[in-house]
């Protein structure tokens, strides 16, 4: 077995805040994203040697840590959820003033997205990966990928009572205030 | 995890201030990446960003990862990378 060399562990650290994020994003748990996180570490250390210089660590490491996830989720005896099939249970949000949308509201809308609409939509739109990486790292094809991020962000929307961009702009009642508060 | 080897707390802040140099290098690269990726996608499919780059989802979508990836990652990682390369390139103990 090959030395690993100083640049792969150099790369390891480098990548966990990443995979520490990408966990915690699957698990909602930050001690079963910290566990999850070591077991990936552990594992890429093993099989380092299968993995080709020059391509994308970060994706290779995700792929480890997401099938790790799945295979803990097995494990538990819990079914991998189908998004297909699901309904989610409303969260009850109420409507953002000044179109100050809440963080803590969008954490707790994330967290009702099925696990595979939500990983879909955190590889693209969080992590920075290309739909076709994304698929890659899923094991899916990239029309799959797509269509969980759309629906997840439809989800979300719903769930945020969030129904176009305009909304988010200054509306007539605050527009009024400022204008009449006009010192 | 009881024996394992300390890392002296300096050079643990010291590792954590490298973590995040090499993770902005690391995103950064892999922003424009997908940013070309999006592109090419978008010539071949005929659809934008489905996120829509100034969305309050996607927004919020960052801001909620952003606060993860920034979060400080305790001494544990680089602790078990040290003993894991004190165990290489010996034969693995199984």
């Amino acid at each position: 077995m090959a030395a690993v060399s100083q640049s792969f562990k150099t790369e390891l650290l480098g990548a966990i805040p990443s995979l520490r994020a990408f966990a915690v994003s699957l698990t909602q748990n930050a001690d079963r994203a910290d566990d999850l996180v070591q077991e990936t570490l552990v594992k890429a250390w093993d099989k380092h040697e299968s993995f080709q210089p020059g391509t994308n660590l970060k994706a290779w490491l995700f792929t480890i840590l997401r099938n790790e996830f799945y295979s803990q989720m097995r494990k538990r005896g819990r079914e991998v959820q189908d998004s297909d099939g699901i309904m989610t249970a409303r969260l009850a949000v109420h409507p953002a003033q000044h179109g100050q949308l809440d963080l803590k509201d969008f954490r707790g809308a994330l967290e009702q997205l099925p696990e595979d609409q939500r990983e879909a939509i955190i590889l693209i739109g969080a992590s920075g990966f290309s739909y076709e990486e994304a698929a890659e790292i899923c094991g899916c094809a990239v029309g799959t990928i797509k269509s969980r991020v759309s629906r997840a962000r439809t989800r979300l929307q719903e769930i945020l009572k969030i129904s176009g961009e305009d909304e988010f702009g200054p509306d007539a009642i605050s527009a009024q205030v400022t204008g009449s508060n006009a010192a | 995890m009881g024996n394992q080897t300390r890392v002296p707390l300096a050079l643990g802040f010291a590792v954590e201030e490298r973590f995040r140099v090499l993770e902005t290098r690391a995103s950064m690269k892999a922003m424009s990446k997908k940013r070309m990726a999006d592109a090419a996608s978008r010539h071949r499919n005929g659809d934008g960003n489905p996120l829509g780059a100034n969305s309050e989802i996607a927004r919020k979508l960052k801001q909620y990862y952003d606060e993860l990836v920034s979060d400080r990652v305790p001494d544990r990682f680089a602790q078990l990378l040290s003993q894991l390369e004190q165990t290489e390139p010996a034969q693995k103990k199984d």
